[in-house]
């Protein structure tokens, strides 16, 4: 184990990734040998469907997590944005484009108002989660008149939006995807933006004594949350088509799950980018195949749970051996 | 001597004030929204609705006499909501597909809830996982679970007419077909006075503050904080399970995959009833005020024509609002 | 003074890297206020702690009533009678007093708690104590001398045989301090023994009976109080030891510029009308004992606590400080005498925590320029040479010293002209401590202006060129380093209450 840990490549990719992605082979293999339709290609497409959507939800919280907070308002704010662009749509014949834009202002708008009442008001993050989860939904129902919208099909005129996950057999989805993980991994590593979230989500105190605007900072990670939400409204309604007010709750702990399993610390301070993508594929991967094995989504809901509060629990048992 | 005792008289009304000035605020805001609907809506002021609005709070009310003692805890329990169509759901389907009495289906229902509280209570006071975290995997666990056991069908407890139905009258004795005796609100009201005694007067209440105050002077002071703390989250767990008959003796059918978002209006009325979101402040009257208030938006609503929507814009807002006045209340007293 | 309770015999207790106590005797009697005096840092804390079971000693022996006794934990200490009133309060601030003093254990009538029952026996603790705190007082309504009568009641209520009083009069007003001599005396007269710790030389005289001194870890000795004078304790507190190469004169050129100045500062009860200057290449010593106000006066004047009033002046312009932006704006840095938590982020590497405050010059476009960043780390890693393996080693890997000298890196990183170092070796080996000396006298020297906060006479003495002491959030003194010596600077730092 020691060898391992100190073997140079090891040490460079981390050791918990690289136990993250054989798991992530076994979790497929295993699936694979329980029901062989896993190994069809339209299989691993309709998971990167899945993943699309749900990564864009992951590595925006996984900024906010990074700076000690949370917010699980992201699962029914995705359905708000993709509720209120798209009744744009249909109702009021907007463009496809400005549509797009609409719903990536409606996340950013949510990411505004819970990073400004978190940081500069100082009020508990989850109860704004939960204030804005509450708003959200009532707001998706209040817009729509509580009627599900469905985006344009594939065939009609303004279903090209339906390319951004797929075109043909190419899940071009999968590559904006890990597009956009690159680039939210350079924010989180290379930018000063990056830096002072990591920082102040690991010592808050000291770097507010380095004379730096920590409320900013922490408000700007929720603002980088809620723009990945409006894109991952996007992606959803590119994969699905249909969404219905009221819903989007199980996204969160999904979310939640990706990031902390692929290393994030709830405690702040600690976030991986990739460990995230890599999360948040198993996550998809384990819905696929829980839907495969002929066990319906109640299932996943339940080993989602599970695995968000041993991951959280790992996490929790590292950081007290180290003190 | 006579200065100072009136100063201490002063201090004392002034601590009085903090505990029932809001609550006494709370009323007034009750009485002013119960004017405001009745004016603009004939219909509102029915007796009819007057009983359904209760039937409807029923279950608000005791989730959230629940959830107050994790709350002064400085936690928060979010596996409450779907947690009470889970325990209903498990009960109904023992009482129609496995010959459980009905009393039998409503104690499991409950003892249900016991265990994801004491699972709750021990994930976070053992193994120190933040509360929310916790409280929302258990919340998606139990919808899971729920729908699992269950087929994934709604299910229908007894109707009043149907054997067993007697347990629909626990909340509400029906004369004839028009008229209605909310009986319910004197079980709730009794288990407001229980609970308020078990917060203020026992041993699991004194210690709930005290963790929720300070947990290092609690366990100092030789306290066996992790039990006590664990029993917070039992005590919700266990109200979530009354909830859930409540829930059932006024709806029809449970449906799975519901609940999701009671716990708002539940954590939401105790927060305005004067609960204090960094934990130690409290009381469970507060908490039921506070309820009705939101029960009160809820339902008096669409009766002024705005959608039922409308009122979860505005239990969020209201939940912010609230947490607000004490953030600014702390900050002042730091200055 | 009746017969011994107490007797702690050789007692000795090290830490890694640190001997705290050097076999130190205490003897305490009944009916005897018996005062615990010495420096910062002397250990009569540490003492405490061994005696009410918070540490175990390595050495040595307690009696207590005659028994040889060794408890393992506070409750352990309390149940015999054992009991210390905290510096600071442990209290519930949302129950009430008779909830608090009876917390942990309430009576029970039935099954539930007999409220009426604490507040009768409370109303009597305090009767007893001849106070005036209605027992279903909400405790946070209380004011802090109110609070702490509280906790002196608990302790009684523990049916205490000795008391032990950490610094209780540190955050009482006259008023309250006499009330709380009242009490102490009423114990007294009951033929408890009572352990007084406090810094105010003035009360050491009214209220106790003897006084045993402490210096460094060791016993110094015991007086009678009635029997020796203010300077005969001070003496033995500072001592006779030859602290190594004392500054003799002021370093600072004449005609030096003023560079910051600050006027009528007030921020609270710890900073109280505070006003000095500070010249260009100067090391300005604050001296003082424990809660003087020093390190509130450095945080108000960096805009990291809010101030209620006073001016300060950057090289000559009024600036205006709000918070810690500002400060660093002007050319301030701070060094906190708490490190860990408010001077490095541990969990990033030493070039991360070196351009911290500085991240804005090491920009290309949007991204930051690892490459130069890790250059100008890698140059102060050379020039305070500190011991890391590289500069992408996390801080949390470096000892004390090292540690200090990142936070160092990081406030010259930023070219601040004045520098505060608040305890800037505290926790910090001997070795590193006379580097970072070195470096001080180098960055003076090179023309930075340095407030250095410190606790212990060697190091004021050493390094100051000018030297302000502080007591009780007011500027007491000011002293030349010419002269400056021990005895005149513990004068100023206890200075009686006029």
């Amino acid at each position: 184990m020691e060898a391992l840990k100190n073997n140079p490549f090891v040490k460079k990719v981390g050791l918990n990734r690289i136990l993250l992605v054989c798991v992530l082979i076994v979790m497929y293999v295993l699936f694979a040998l329980f029901s062989p339709t896993f190994l069809s290609y339209s299989r691993i497409l309709s998971i990167l469907n899945y993943a699309c959507f749900l990564g864009f939800l992951s590595l925006g919280v996984t900024f906010v997590i990074a700076t000690g907070g949370i917010d699980f308002s992201i699962g029914p704010v995705m359905f708000c944005c993709a509720l209120i662009s798209g009744y744009c749509l249909m109702s009021y014949g907007v463009p496809m484009v400005p549509v797009m834009l609409i719903s990536i202002l409606v996340g950013l708008c949510f990411g505004i108002f819970n990073g400004y009442l978190v940081a500069y008001w100082s009020i508990p993050p989850f109860i704004v989660s939960m204030a804005s989860m509450n708003i959200s939904k009532g707001l998706a129902s209040v817009f729509t008149k509580t009627q599900s919208v469905s985006w344009p099909q594939s065939t009609s005129e303004q279903g090209w939006y339906r390319y951004l996950v797929k075109v043909g057999n190419i899940p071009v989805g999968l590559f904006i995807f890990l597009g956009i993980a690159i680039i939210c991994a350079i924010i989180l590593n290379k930018t000063k933006i990056g830096r002072y979230i990591l920082c102040l989500g690991s010592n808050m105190e000291a770097v507010r004594l380095s004379g730096v605007n920590v409320k900013k900072w922490q408000m700007t990670a929720y603002i980088i949350c809620g723009t990945l939400v409006g894109i991952a409204a996007i992606f959803f309604v590119s994969a699905y088509t249909t969404v219905q007010p009221g819903y989007g709750d199980q996204y969160n702990n999904e979310a939640i799950a990706g990031c902390v399993m692929g290393g994030t610390s709830m405690a702040g301070g600690l976030a991986s980018v990739s460990g995230t993508v890599i999360g948040v594929f198993i996550i998809a991967l384990l819905q696929e195949g829980i839907l495969a094995l002929g066990m319906n989504k109640n299932y996943q809901l339940i080993i989602t749970g599970i695995i968000v509060i041993a991951a959280v629990y790992f996490d929790v048992l590292g950081r007290r051996r180290k003190n | 001597m006579a200065n100072q005792n009136t100063a201490v008289a002063a201090k004392k009304k002034s601590s009085l004030d903090k505990l029932g000035g809001q609550k006494f605020i709370v009323i007034l805001v009750i009485i002013a929204l119960f004017l405001f609907f009745s004016v603009m809506s004939a219909n509102f002021r029915k007796y009819t609705t007057i009983v359904s609005i209760l039937d409807y709070s029923y279950y608000i009310v005791l989730m959230s006499i629940g959830v107050t003692f994790p709350l002064i805890t400085g936690g928060v329990d979010l596996s409450i909501g779907t947690g009470l169509i889970c325990y209903s759901l498990v009960g109904g389907y023992l009482i129609s597909f496995h010959n459980f009495p009905v009393w039998g289906g409503m104690l499991v229902t409950v003892l249900f809830g016991v265990a994801i509280g004491l699972v709750n209570g021990t994930l976070v006071a053992v193994m120190d996982i933040p509360p929310f975290l916790v409280t929302l995997c258990t919340c998606m666990i139990t919808r899971g679970l729920g729908a699992i056991i269950v087929g994934g069908f709604g299910i229908t407890w007894p109707t009043a007419t149907q054997p067993g139905g007697w347990f629909r009258n626990i909340f509400k004795i029906s004369i004839d077909a028009r008229t209605k005796i909310p009986i319910g609100i004197v079980w709730v009201l009794i288990l407001v006075a229980v609970m308020s005694f078990v917060l203020n007067h026992t041993k699991i209440g004194r210690y709930t503050i005290g963790i929720g105050s300070n947990k290092e002077a609690a366990r100092l002071s030789g306290v066996n904080v992790k039990f006590y703390h664990i029993m917070a989250y039992v005590i919700s767990g266990l109200f979530a399970g009354l909830a859930a008959i409540a829930y059932s003796a006024v709806f029809a059918t449970v449906q799975p995959g519901t609940g999701a978002g009671f716990e708002l209006e539940a954590i939401g009325g105790a927060i305005i009833g004067g609960v204090s979101a960094s934990g130690g402040a409290g009381s469970v009257t507060g908490s039921l005020l506070g309820v009705f208030v939101i029960c009160l938006l809820k339902t008096g609503l669409p009766f002024i024509g705005l959608q039922a929507n409308w009122q979860q814009i505005i239990t969020g807002l209201v939940l912010i609002g609230a947490v607000l006045i004490d953030v600014i209340k702390k900050r002042r007293e730091v200055h | 003074m009746g017969e011994v309770i107490l007797t702690m015999k050789g007692i000795d207790k090290s830490f890694p890297g640190v001997h705290a106590l050097d076999h130190v005797d205490l003897e305490v009697r009944r009916g005897e206020v018996h005062a615990l005096m010495g420096e910062n840092g002397a250990g009569k804390s540490t003492l405490m702690k061994v005696l009410t079971g918070i540490y175990t000693k390595d050495e040595g022996t307690i009696t207590f009533e005659g028994k040889e006794v060794e408890f393992h934990n506070t409750r352990e200490a309390q149940d015999a009678g054992i009991v210390i009133v905290h510096q600071e309060l442990n209290m519930l601030g949302h129950l009430t007093v008779a909830q608090n003093i009876f917390f942990g254990r309430e009576f029970k009538k039935g099954i539930g708690i007999d409220d009426r029952k604490m507040n009768e026996e409370a109303a009597k603790l305090f009767e007893r104590l001849n106070i005036d705190i209605d027992p279903t007082t909400t405790m946070s309504d209380l004011t802090v001398g109110k609070q702490q009568m509280c906790e002196i009641a608990k302790a009684i209520s523990h049916e205490a045989k000795v008391i032990i009083f950490d610094e209780p009069s540190a955050a009482l007003t006259e008023a309250e301090i006499e009330e709380l001599f009242k009490i102490i005396r009423d114990l007294r007269a009951q033929n408890l023994g009572i352990i007084y710790i406090s810094h105010r030389m003035d009360e050491i005289k009214v209220i106790t009976d003897r006084v045993t001194v402490m210096r460094d870890g060791a016993y110094v000795g015991t007086l009678i109080t009635e029997d020796c004078t203010k300077n005969d304790i001070i003496n033995m507190m500072v001592g006779r030891v030859i602290y190594e190469d004392p500054k003799t004169h002021s370093m600072v050129p004449e005609g030096a510029p003023v560079v910051l100045k600050v006027e009528n500062l007030n921020a609270g009860k710890m900073v109280q009308n505070v006003s000095f200057e500070l010249h260009k290449g100067e090391i300005l010593g604050f001296s003082g004992l424990m809660g003087a106000g020093r390190t509130e006066t450095a945080r108000a004047i960096f805009g990291a606590d809010p101030k209620q009033s006073g001016d300060i002046y950057m090289n000559g312009e009024k600036v205006t400080i709000n918070t810690p932006q500002d400060a660093v704006n002007h050319g301030i840095g701070y060094l906190s005498e708490d490190r860990k938590r408010f001077g490095i982020v541990v969990q990033k590497s030493v070039a991360e925590n070196t351009t911290l405050a500085t991240l804005k010059e090491y920009l290309s476009g949007i991204f930051i320029n690892k490459r130069k960043e890790e250059k100008v780390a890698q140059e102060f890693v050379d020039s305070l040479a500190t011991k890391t393996p590289g500069v992408d080693q996390l801080v949390v890997n470096l000892s004390g010293g090292n540690q200090q000298k990142v936070v160092i890196a990081k406030w010259l990183c930023r070219n601040s002209d004045v520098l505060i170092f608040d305890e800037p070796t505290r926790g910090i080996d001997v070795g590193a401590k006379n580097e970072i000396y070195k470096l001080m006298n180098k960055l003076a020297a090179e023309g930075k202006a340095i407030i250095m906060i410190s606790s212990e006479m060697t190091e004021i003495l050493r390094m100051s060129d000018r030297i302000v002491v502080m007591c009780e959030g007011k500027i007491t003194g000011e002293l030349d380093i010419a002269e400056a010596t021990q005895e005149n600077i513990m004068n100023l730092a206890t200075r009686e209450i006029s």
